[in-house]
C-alpha cells in the first residue's frame, strides 16, 4: 500500500514553492544572457556542418556534376531529378538537374553520396518561397552560400 | 558420372566441361573476363587461376577441362593472391570514370575489382590514353577502359561471322579497333556492348539515358521475327530503355539482332496512335461509343477480317471466336509479311538467327487454323485489321476499315476508325516460333493513353450489340 503524506495547513498554500519558482525566474530575467534574437538584424550563427539550401559546386564556371546519378538513387525523398547529356568540353553533365525542395527532407546523403563533390548543402535556411518551389540549375549553380 | 572436388563441395559434371563451369553449378563463382561461355575459351586475362591439386602452378580455371577426382581450391592463398594481383594489373590504366560510365553498376571489372581487388592503387604513372574511331551507329567506343579480353574480336569472328574488330599493335599499347578504323557492318553488334567486361563498347542508343542499377527488368521474348529469341525488357517509369538477350541454348543462345533489340522503339514513337481515332467518332472520343460504331462501320454484305501474326495466341483465338458468333459471314485471314505467308515459306534469312518472317507468331496463326491473306489487295465492303504493331500492312481498298491494335500515323490514314490495343511491351500472351516452341510474352509496362487489352475491346462491341437488342 502506498504511503500518503497529508500536506499541513500552511504546506497547502504552496508559497514557498511559488517563491522558489519566481525566484528562478527573476533570477534568469536579472543576470542571465537573453535568448531571443532581433531575427532580420541580429542573425544567428550556424555549425559549417548545417544542412540548409542546396548548391551545385561549380570551378572556373563549369559544375562539377557529372550527371552520374547517384545522389538520385540514394535519395530517399526522391527529390533529384537529372538528365544527362554530352557536350564539347564535358563528356557527360547534367542537362537539367532538378531538385524538389518541398520533397527534400534534408538528410544530406546526396552530398556523402557525391563523387564528385557536386552537390551540397550551404548554411542558408531563410528558404521560404511564395510558389511551389524546384530548384532548376542555373539556379543551383549560382554558389549562393559557398562553403568553405 | 564423374565427380570432381571444388572448395571441399562434391560436383558432378559431364566430360569436357570446364572448371568455370562446374564451379557454377555448385553455385561457386570463379571471376572471368575473357572468358565467355558461348565464345572459344583464349585464358588471356588470367582472372580465373586455382589451385588444382598435384598441379604444380595455378590454372586457368576456362581452360582446364574437369577431371575425375581432380580437387580444385580457389580459395587457396596462392589464388587468392594471383586474383589480386591481376587485378591490380588490368587496372594499372583503366580510367576511373565510372561515375561517367554506362557500364558502371553491371560492369565484370567493378564487380570483380570489389570481390578481389584491392581497394588501393600503387601506380603513380600516368594512365594511357587513346583516341577512339568512330564505330558506327550502334557502338560507342571508349578505347581508355578496354582490359585487352579480345571477347569483341572473338564474337565477331565466331558469332557473327565477320571479322571486323582487331588488335594492333602488342603489349602495352595494344589498341582493339575495327579494321582500318571502318565502321561496323555486322547487323549483330549491339552484342558487342552486351560481351564487352569493361564499358569500352556501349550503346549509343542508350548512352547516358540511365543507370544500369536504376532500371526494372521483365523477362519476354523478343517479337523481332518467328525466331523468337529471349530477351529481357528493362524498363524504370513505365519507359523502356533498352532489351537485352537472355541466355537460351536451343533458340537464341547468348545473342540478339540489332533489330530485335531496337525494335521497342516503335512501342514509344509520339507517332503511335494511342487514342481512339477516326471519322466514325465525335470530336472527342469515349470507349463508350465504339461499340456502336464497329458495328456500324463492319456491317457490309462483304466482311473481311485481318489477323495481323504480331498478335499472340490469345488475342487471335478471342478475335476467331468473336467473329465466330458476331461476324459469322466474315472471312478471317493472317498477314505479316510480304513474301512469306505459310511457314513453309519461312526461314532464316543469315547464318546467325534472323528469320524471313519479321512477325513473331505466324507458326501459332497456322495452328490456330487461319489460312494466310494470299491476294495483293484487300477488297470488301468492310475491313477489320487487327495488328500488334510489326505485320506489313496490306493494300486495301474498301469504304469501312477499322483498325485494332498498334498503328502509326501515317500507316493508318485511310482508316475510318481505329481503336488503339497494346504492343508487345504491355501484354502478357504466348507466341509460338518456327520450332513450335511456345513462349510468354510478359507485360514490362503499362499501357499508355486510351489502349486496351485486344480481348477487351471484343468484348466492349459484344456487349453494345445485346444492350441495343434489348433496347428494341
Amino acid at each position: 500500500m502506498l504511503a500518503t503524506r497529508k500536506p499541513g495547513f500552511l504546506n497547502r498554500f504552496y508559497l514557498v514553492e511559488i517563491i522558489q519558482g519566481l525566484a528562478i525566474t527573476l533570477r534568469n530575467l536579472l543576470f542571465h544572457k537573453k535568448v531571443t534574437l532581433q531575427f532580420p538584424e541580429q542573425r544567428r550563427d550556424y555549425s559549417p556542418r548545417y544542412r540548409g539550401q542546396h548548391y551545385i559546386k561549380a570551378v572556373n564556371g563549369v559544375e562539377n556534376c557529372t550527371a552520374c546519378m547517384l545522389c538520385p538513387t540514394v535519395c530517399p525523398a526522391e527529390c533529384i531529378h537529372i538528365v544527362a547529356g554530352e557536350r564539347e568540353d564535358k563528356e557527360k553533365y547534367p542537362v537539367k538537374f532538378e531538385i524538389d525542395v518541398l520533397r527534400c527532407c534534408f538528410c544530406g546523403m546526396c552530398e556523402e553520396a557525391c563523387p564528385k563533390d557536386a552537390i551540397k548543402l550551404s548554411n542558408i535556411y531563410e528558404m521560404s518561397q511564395e510558389k511551389r518551389s524546384v530548384y532548376v540549375k542555373d539556379f543551383l549553380v549560382e554558389q549562393r552560400g559557398n562553403k568553405p | 558420372m564423374p565427380k570432381c572436388t571444388i572448395d571441399g563441395k562434391e560436383i558432378e559434371f559431364s566430360a569436357g566441361e570446364n572448371l568455370v563451369k562446374v564451379a557454377k553449378k555448385g553455385g561457386i563463382e570463379i571471376p572471368v573476363f575473357c572468358y565467355h561461355p558461348g565464345l572459344s575459351v583464349v585464358a588471356q586475362c588470367r582472372m580465373c587461376l586455382v589451385e588444382i591439386e598435384k598441379m604444380p602452378k595455378l590454372q586457368t580455371a576456362c581452360s582446364t577441362p574437369a577431371a575425375d577426382g581432380m580437387i580444385v581450391r580457389t580459395q587457396a592463398d596462392s589464388a587468392v593472391k594471383a586474383r589480386a594481383a591481376t587485378m591490380e594489373f588490368l587496372l594499372l590504366n583503366h580510367p576511373l570514370d565510372c561515375p561517367i560510365c554506362d557500364k558502371a553498376g553491371e560492369c565484370d571489372l567493378q564487380d570483380n575489382s570489389f570481390g578481389h581487388g584491392s581497394p588501393s592503387m600503387r601506380s603513380t604513372e600516368e594512365r594511357r590514353t587513346y583516341v577512339d574511331v568512330d564505330m558506327g551507329p550502334v557502338i560507342q567506343k571508349n578505347m581508355n577502359r578496354c582490359i585487352h579480353c579480345t571477347r569483341c574480336i572473338r564474337f565477331g569472328e565466331e558469332v557473327a561471322g565477320i571479322h571486323e574488330m582487331v588488335a594492333v599493335k602488342r603489349g602495352n599499347n595494344l589498341d582493339i579497333t575495327t579494321i582500318d578504323g571502318k565502321q561496323l557492318k555486322t547487323e549483330y553488334a549491339g552484342n558487342y556492348s552486351d560481351i564487352c567486361p569493361t564499358g569500352s563498347l556501349t550503346l549509343k542508343d542508350f548512352r547516358f539515358q540511365k543507370r544500369a542499377w536504376m532500371l526494372k527488368k521483365t523477362d519476354t521474348v523478343c517479337e523481332g521475327c518467328s525466331k523468337g529469341c529471349n530477351m529481357e525488357i528493362q524498363q524504370e517509369g513505365n519507359k523502356v530503355y533498352r532489351c537485352v538477350p537472355r541466355e537460351n541454348l536451343e533458340i537464341n543462345r547468348y545473342w540478339m539482332c540489332d533489330e530485335g533489340r531496337f525494335n521497342y522503339h516503335y512501342t514509344q514513337d509520339p507517332l503511335r496512335i494511342t487514342r481512339l481515332k477516326g471519322s466514325a467518332f465525335s470530336p472527342t472520343p469515349h470507349w463508350d461509343e465504339v461499340g456502336m460504331a464497329f458495328k456500324k462501320l463492319a456491317n457490309g454484305a462483304t466482311v473481311q477480317i485481318l489477323i495481323g501474326t504480331d498478335l499472340t495466341l490469345e488475342e487471335m483465338q478471342a478475335i476467331i471466336d468473336f467473329a465466330k458468333t458476331q461476324l459469322p459471314e466474315a472471312k478471317l485471314f493472317h498477314f505479316g509479311t510480304p513474301g512469306v505467308r505459310r511457314t513453309t515459306e519461312d526461314g532464316p534469312l543469315d547464318q546467325i538467327l534472323k528469320m524471313k518472317s519479321k512477325t513473331a507468331n505466324l507458326n501459332g496463326a497456322e495452328l490456330l487454323g487461319l489460312s494466310p491473306l494470299e491476294t495483293e489487295i484487300v477488297k470488301a465492303e468492310s475491313v477489320v485489321v487487327f495488328r500488334g504493331g510489326r505485320a506489313a500492312l496490306p493494300k486495301i481498298d474498301s469504304k469501312n476499315i477499322i483498325g485494332v491494335g498498334v498503328f502509326k500515323e501515317s500507316e493508318a490514314s485511310g482508316f475510318n476508325m481505329i481503336l488503339p490495343s497494346l504492343a508487345f511491351t504491355e501484354k502478357n500472351g504466348t507466341i509460338v516460333n518456327h520450332q513450335g516452341k511456345s513462349q510468354l510474352l510478359k507485360r514490362a509496362v503499362l499501357p499508355v493513353g486510351q489502349c486496351k487489352p485486344l480481348p477487351e475491346i471484343l468484348m466492349l462491341v459484344l456487349n453494345a450489340k445485346k444492350r441495343e437488342g434489348a433496347g428494341t
